[in-house]
């Protein structure tokens, strides 16, 4: 079940009125929301749901058994365990494709390559998310961060809550527990801030992101070679603002839903594109992963502790595998090593300590020169990111200097992409203060507000197709 | 049991809930009757048609259908939307502003209509009775060996216009690969008239009598590529009447709604190549996915203009089944699947796409052979010539084309 159909909003009503109906009993709530989690991920292909079932119990198990266990030996032992169970989940349905080809490719150097007579696994939904979310429980519970005892009912609904479940924000397990430790108290919901953030990101996902991608990104990446300069150049910034209104747009329900039912996730994106360098970038873009890549995987390579050659290394990997986790095809590890390299040349950059410079960069004339070139740098990551080969990639960068008129520049899609871009600009004082004044409309008006605002996105956004059956299958 | 009192954030809460519900009930009960109709047949579709029905006669007094349909209407002029029918059609109709939206009066009757999608009226629908009459016997099974016809030279400085027609099919792998090879090619002009999610067994829900003529627009295609069916493998509804996937019933309408599609696709004396379905990874699709090759392969045989051609010795294993990875005779190995198991990937694609472009616009030094033996699909391993470019190298692939029209 995706969020921004029919299907979903059907389903939320109903769940939404049941679990506030069920609140004062918190555990029947919390087995109503975990039953709810399931139908929701069935929805999409029950025969995954004991997979999502199976690794939420084990991290819930072995999280408990880290909990109990005095000696320092047995919990360092079930956290690995823990954690080469969840990885070697996450390699087998992500990975297996991408390791057999790229093995065999590798045979096939020094010998006769061997057939492949073998299939990836399909993949789940969600795997990449509730697979760290298993291991933000583990790691979690290793460190101590989780003061109290793990209970396997929380355990379950933590790693399978639903408005996570499918493309995040990738939840820590020692803020969120505690949360389901407690019964939902009424007055932490948030109905205005609840629709601002479910209105907005339905803009962003189905008028920004859908028009941006069939209109303008698909064909220019589909077939670079037919179009100019002008067209590649616009397709570019294009998927820039299509992946973060997808994105930001997808998380910004995901956290409307949840401030409906009681729970606060943490901001997962916020204004990216208006950073000034790319350490700040990665604090703005996907906050939920890149804080979780730096908890569990730049901090336990050694972070910045063990001298700065060590650190770049670091910050490498951490990228690397922040790359590939986006998907399995090194395009996407490209992407990750650019980024890494970002990182590791803006380190080098902030070191010169040559106080003229010094003084230039802390100039609004350098803050802004340096958006302008972080902006374009990360856009040139997004090329690797989109294209499906290395070939397609640079036939893109190839493009940027054919000199062609555009085609692609329609009215509708010039607004979109500047909605897209610029929307990152506008001051959260204006959404605050909608907030604000919205308190004061009666609750009938606000929940007619969302309805308008929702046929105004559904009549913007794209003709309506045919349901994607393949996901059946 | 204690007796559940609202505590006043949850009261407010579930006033808003009510005040959404009856506002999107008031506002969007046409666009509540489109999903619901869009709906594949089963449960939900049963109990969401009267639903949304009974809402759209309850609240038709409202107006709020008409205002919708006016909005539409204004938005294609706009060019807001991507639907091509409606934009052809906002084309045609002369703009109104303001006010005289609610004056849409014919436009909006016809968008509020029983299953629309913003804006299209049904057209690929066949009767029960017309589907009876133009029923043939289906074919046992799809030759693997296929050949297309030769094509008549290309003139000079009269590129052959190429229409890629179909569903996401021809949208992943298929035409993204045949647009990139098409654009060193300056004796071609590819026109896209494919969109994802769509078919044939649904023309309510996307109706291609529609939606082709308005997405070729000017273009008289020489040559039409056509892969479609994905989407298909599920049941409809015809003259009020229930018919599951893969009925005797269901068979016949669907076979005379592909004929015509193959009719519109191939008037004006185009010829029509109908790409075959890949196998499919998951046996019961594969299944369904055999039947819908079967009556394609049965409709386009019977056409003097179409041409079946099978990708299955290409792209399938030695028994043309389902394969991921392809091992080719240079040692490169390459996953011709996308991760879904029904998608080709581009390099999957490339295996047989450019044997098609050879054929449509063949290399000078030997175009006075090709129309004497045609392009073959039979050999179960990708000839020596895909798997030569089967790789994504497309500047290598672009040196290679140059190279031959230069020699």
């Amino acid at each position: 079940m995706l969020f921004p159909t029919v299907e979903y909003g059907l389903f939320f009503l109903a769940v939404l009125a049941i679990a506030w109906s069920l609140y004062r009993f918190p555990e029947v709530h919390k087995g109503f929301l975990l039953l709810a989690s399931y139908v929701f991920y069935g929805f999409w292909n029950w025969s995954y749901v004991p997979l999502l079932f199976g690794i939420s119990l084990f991290s819930g198990l072995v999280a408990q058994r880290i909990q109990r266990s005095r000696r320092s030996w047995a919990r360092r032992l079930w956290l690995v365990v823990g954690l080469v169970a969840c990885l070697a989940t996450l390699g087998y349905y992500k990975y297996t494709g991408f390791l057999l080809a790229n093995l065999v490719e590798i045979w096939g150097r020094f010998g006769p390559a061997p057939r492949i007579e073998v299939y990836s696994p399909l993949l789940p939904l969600g795997v990449s998310f509730f697979v760290f979310h298993a291991i933000s429980l583990l790691m979690d519970c290793f460190r101590n961060k989780v003061k109290e005892p793990v209970r396997l009912r929380d355990a379950l609904l933590y790693v399978a809550f639903f408005p996570q479940l499918i493309a995040g924000p990738i939840l820590r397990a020692s803020r969120f527990l505690p949360q389901l430790a407690v019964p939902r108290n009424p007055n932490a919901i948030r109905v205005n801030r609840a629709f601002l953030l479910i209105a907005g990101g339905l803009f962003k996902k189905v008028v920004i992101s859908n028009m941006l991608a069939t209109r303008l990104v698909e064909p220019v990446f589909q077939a670079p070679q037919s179009f100019g300069g002008l067209d590649t150049l616009l397709a570019v910034y294009g998927y820039a603002a299509q992946i973060y209104c997808d994105f930001s747009g997808y998380t910004d329900i995901a956290m409307g839903c949840a401030l409906l039912l009681g729970y606060r996730f943490p901001r997962n994106f916020n204004a990216p594109y208006t950073a000034c360098d790319p350490q700040e970038f990665w604090r703005r873009w996907h906050i939920s992963l890149s804080s979780w890549l730096r908890d569990y995987l730049y901090f336990p390579l050694g972070g910045s502790r063990k001298g700065r050659p060590r650190m770049y290394l670091n910050l490498m990997i951490t990228m690397l595998l922040g790359g590939l986790w986006h998907g399995a095809a090194w395009t996407f590890v490209a992407w990750g090593g650019l980024h890494g390299a970002y990182l590791v040349a803006h380190r080098l950059w902030a070191r010169i300590g040559w106080q003229p410079l010094v003084r230039w960069r802390a100039t609004t004339a350098w803050k802004w020169m340096a958006r302008i070139l972080l902006f374009h740098a990360v856009c040139a990551g997004w090329v690797f990111f989109r294209a499906s080969s290395f070939a397609l990639a640079f036939e893109v960068f190839g493009r940027l200097g054919a000199m062609r008129w555009a085609t692609l520049a329609t009215g509708p899609v010039l607004t979109v992409l500047f909605l897209g871009l610029a929307g990152q600009y506008m001051p959260a004082r204006w959404r605050n203060a909608f907030e604000i004044e919205m308190g004061y409309w009666p609750a009938v008006v606000r929940g007619a507000a969302l309805a308008a605002a929702i046929a105004g996105i559904e009549i913007l956004g794209p003709t309506g197709v045919a349901p994607f059956i393949y996901f059946q299958f | 049991m204690r007796k559940l009192t609202l505590t006043h954030p949850i009261r407010q809460l579930f006033l808003a809930m009510a005040g959404f519900a009856v506002a999107i009930a008031l506002i969007e009960c046409d666009g509540l009757a489109s999903w619901a109709n869009h709906l594949e047949l089963g449960p939900l579709r049963t109990a969401a048609v009267p639903v949304t029905r009974g809402m759209r006669w309850a609240v038709g007094w409202t107006g709020a259908g008409r205002v919708r349909a006016g909005l539409l209407t204004e938005l294609a002029h706009l060019g807001w939307t991507d639907d091509a029918a409606l934009l052809a059609e906002a084309a045609k109709a002369p703009q109104t502003t303001g006010c005289a939206v609610a004056g849409q009066g014919a436009v909006a009757g016809a968008v509020a209509a029983e299953g629309v999608t913003k804006g299209k009226a049904a057209g690929l629908a066949v009767s029960l009775g017309a589907a009876a009459g133009a029923d043939s016997p289906l074919a046992v099974q799809v030759p693997r060996v296929t050949v297309l016809p030769p094509l008549p030279p290309i003139a000079a400085g009269k590129p052959r216009v190429v229409a890629l027609a179909g569903d996401s099919m021809m949208a992943v792998g298929i035409g993204a690969t045949l647009l990139r090879q098409a654009a060193d090619h300056r004796n071609l002009r590819m026109v896209k008239v494919f969109r994802s999610g769509t078919g044939l067994a649904r023309p309510e829900v996307f109706n291609w009598q529609d939606e082709y003529p308005a997405m070729l627009g000017a273009e008289k295609p020489d040559v039409v590529i056509v892969a479609i069916g994905a989407n298909d493998g599920q049941g409809f509804q015809v003259d009020g009447k229930v018919l599951p996937y893969g009925t005797d019933e269901w068979r016949k309408v669907y076979q005379a709604r592909l004929a015509s599609y193959l009719a519109m696709v191939g008037a004006g004396g185009a010829r029509v190549v109908w790409v075959g379905l890949p196998p499919m990874r998951v046996p019961v699709y594969d299944e369904k996915i055999g039947m819908i090759n079967r009556i394609a392969y049965t409709v386009v045989s019977q056409d003097p203009q179409g041409t079946w051609w099978n990708p299955v010795s290409y792209v399938g294993d030695e028994a043309g089944r389902y394969r991921e990875f392809v091992t080719l005779a240079n040692g490169h190995t390459l996953r011709i699947r996308s991760a879904d198991g029904i998608h080709l990937s581009d390099e999957g694609a490339s295996l047989f796409t450019t044997v098609l472009m050879k054929w449509l616009d063949p290399p000078a030094r030997t175009a006075a052979a090709m129309p004497a033996a045609g392009a073959v699909a039979t050999v179960p391993e990708p000839s020596p010539a895909a798997q030569k470019t089967a790789r994504p190298r497309h500047v290598a692939l672009r040196r290679n084309v140059r190279r031959r029209a230069e020699g």
